[in-house]
């Protein structure tokens, strides 16, 4: 049986003069991450595997959380010009969240020129809400247009962060910002809602790649910052499989909640059963003995 | 009634409301967060590490710094709890008092209603789920604050105000503030909620306002956890409490084909009314037309409410009526006494009246209702 594979790209020191990053050093890792996934010997190679040249890209970052703990705008921009820089126009690359006043407030600068990367919310005007009801399994909802009509293939640039209702917030529950309603989806530990969500027409049939921004991990007290509990990780994850990624990350926070000597999320009822549930409706997997973690230092 | 009549008056009322509000149920397109409202929440608790805990329906959100409850608009803002919503109507119209529904109460009266976005369940078959399933920010609003919707009422000559269309438990503060400015001005409230409410902030509501319509939309703890994402026992104890204090209570079921229409749920249901809150208070068998997420199903049929109905008298209720039929002889009021018509409607026309002093005028029965 095929493995599905999970790339962890550590780069100590990445964060190490204050706030800065050390965008070598990032670019490091993007590259490494890229290549351990796809197996080619070049960055435009390993692109081209996940995207077509005139693909419309949409990069979902997670800015909910304000400036502390934000898909980071140099990450971010990084990836962009990595992509812009191998085979994708950079007037094809969205960068985007539910609304620009999160963005500007998680240090995002918004661009909606023709030229370049895009950098917007849903709430500017011409974007919005305008694809109509999508019913799909427990899920009602109607889907940013940029998600459902802008762009062709999908990025989700998450977070990794502990979440006091489901338990972990990663790559899949990034997704919960393409929609009106996510308030509506996080009884029963976000169950089956991630999943499902996930599975709709918009995102499954978009989504090529899952990136963790790990360079801060919120393991306990999440999803807003809590300094006591934010561990200046360094590390990138890489994968095709959006459930794999994520359970890799789940792994990595209860990791660190040991050493602090937390609870278990089991402990704490809040085990993040959605895993379960998206490997059932085969979005990926979510066993240790199925995934292939490849774990590397640049 | 003729017809051309009824739809000579039917359109007056439309007009009336559509003049107010010409941009409710709009687009999606929606405005700048900066237009919400920041003041502190009623009820909620705080935790340490900036989380709060709301305490304003039986949901009890447990809510981290910037996250916002199941309603949609209550926030968590570093640590204190605040609605984005109070002063921000999505929806103003003037409608009769009659299409709330409310049948015993200032019949021939209209009433100004208002609404926020935003709903603490999420009902399948909303019919209002444009406004009441979104967030604040997704749907043109109005600064309307208190003191603007009193001066409304006064000018299109309503005696009262509903807070309707969402679920006015989620703008609770904009809602009791306004009530309490409106009884200034003899203007009476009413509230059309889902009763999905803590007792706390609802035995402080019924202090301010003068009617409530509860919503039971069901009988069924399954049917609530599947179907409308809330609790049934919660409703049924607003029921009991609405019921014990001075303010008018009315009870809505709408009747869905194969979801909550079975004889049976409905015989108990009536039973546990009559044993809890008595045969007085009006119960409206409503009609439920396809909508929202439940597309699926016929409209209900006439035979099924006529079902309900009969049921709900054999169990001894005495005001049962039959919704979203206009002209349907079960939309007018019988006195349990004598039998006959005390309030004719068709519609949301009041065609006659036939009380003195809330007493039946053939047979002196008393009426239950506030009549004026």
């Amino acid at each position: 049986m095929k493995l599905s594979k999970v790339a962890i790209v550590r780069g100590r020191g990445v964060l190490s003069s204050g706030s800065m990053i050390d965008q070598k050093k990032l670019i490091q890792m993007y590259t490494r991450g890229f290549q351990i996934l796809t197996e080619q010997s070049s960055l435009r190679e390993s692109v081209s595997v996940f995207f077509r040249p005139r693909e419309r890209i949409g990069i979902k970052i997670n800015t909910i959380a304000g400036r502390k703990l934000t898909s980071r705008p140099e990450a971010t921009i990084c990836l962009s010009n990595i992509l812009s820089e191998n085979g994708i126009q950079g007037k094809n690359i969205i960068i985007w969240d539910r609304t620009n006043r999160e963005l500007r407030e998680a240090g995002y600068r918004l661009n909606l020129s023709g030229a370049g990367v895009k950098i917007f919310g849903t709430d500017t005007d011409g974007a919005g809400y305008n694809s109509g009801l999508i019913s799909h399994l427990n899920i009602g909802s109607i889907f940013s247009s940029i998600q459902s009509e802008l762009i062709t293939a999908s990025i989700s640039f998450a977070v990794l962060k502990d979440h006091g209702l489901a338990g972990v917030t990663a790559g899949m529950k990034n997704y919960f910002g393409t929609i009106h309603n996510p308030n509506k989806y996080h009884d029963d530990n976000c169950n089956p809602f991630i999943p499902e969500l996930f599975d709709s027409k918009f995102i499954k049939r978009k989504h090529k790649l899952s990136i963790l921004d790990c360079l801060i991990v919120q393991y306990h007290r999440g999803p807003s910052f809590h300094s006591p509990w934010a561990k200046r990780y360094e590390a990138l994850i890489f994968s095709s499989d959006p459930v794999a990624a994520d359970f890799v990350g789940w792994q990595i926070i209860e990791k660190l909640r040991a050493e602090k000597g937390l609870p278990s999320l089991k402990e704490e009822n809040r085990e993040p059963q959605y895993f379960i549930t998206a490997e059932k409706m085969g979005l990926g997997r979510a066993q240790s003995k199925f995934i292939q973690i490849i774990e590397e230092e640049v | 009634m003729k017809r051309r009549q009824f739809l000579k008056s039917a359109g007056a009322s439309f007009i009336a409301s559509s003049s107010l509000t010409p941009y409710f149920m709009d687009s999606f397109a929606f405005g700048e967060y900066a237009n919400l409202s920041k003041v502190e929440a009623r009820y909620y608790k705080k935790h340490p590490d900036r989380e709060i805990e709301c305490t304003l329906c039986p949901r009890f959100c447990k809510l981290g710094d910037k996250e916002r409850g199941y309603c949609g608009v209550r926030e968590n803002i570093g640590g204190k709890y605040y609605t984005l919503v109070y002063g921000k109507a999505c929806a103003i119209h003037v409608d009769p008092i009659e299409k709330k529904p409310f049948f015993h109460f200032l019949p021939k009266t209209n009433a100004l209603s208002i609404a926020t976005a935003g709903c603490n369940v999420n009902c399948k078959f909303c019919q209002n789920w444009e406004i009441s399933q979104v967030r604040p920010e997704q749907v043109r609003h109005y600064d309307f604050p208190p003191s603007s919707v009193v001066n409304y009422a006064q000018k299109y000559k309503c005696p009262s105000i509903a807070y309707t269309y969402t679920e006015p438990v989620i703008f609770f503060e904009y809602m009791f503030d306004t009530s309490v400015e409106a009884r200034r001005k003899r203007i009476r409230n009413v509230v059309i909620t889902g009763g999905h409410i803590n007792p706390e902030p609802l035995q402080d509501l019924i202090k301010v306002v003068d009617a409530i319509k509860i919503d039971l939309k069901s009988f069924s703890g399954d049917f609530y956890h599947s179907y409308v994402k809330g609790k049934l026992e919660p409703v049924l104890e607003a029921i009991k409490i609405v019921n014990r204090s001075d303010t008018w209570l009315e009870i809505v079921y709408l009747v869905i084909p194969t979801l909550n229409d079975r004889p049976e749920e409905i015989r108990k249901m009536c039973r546990w009314l009559r044993k809890e809150i008595g045969p007085d208070v009006p119960v409206h068998f409503s009609r439920f037309h396809p909508m929202y997420l439940v597309k699926n199903l016929p409209p209900t049929p006439v035979s099924t409410l006529e079902k309900a109905h009969k049921v709900a008298l054999e169990e001894g209720l005495h005001y049962v009526y039959i919704g979203n039929i206009p002209g349907h002889k079960a939309e007018s009021t019988y006195c349990p006494s004598c039998k006959n018509i005390v309030v004719k409607r068709v519609g949301y026309q009041i065609m006659k009246i036939e009380l003195s002093g809330g007493k039946c005028r053939f047979c002196r029965t008393p009426i239950p209702g506030i009549w004026s």
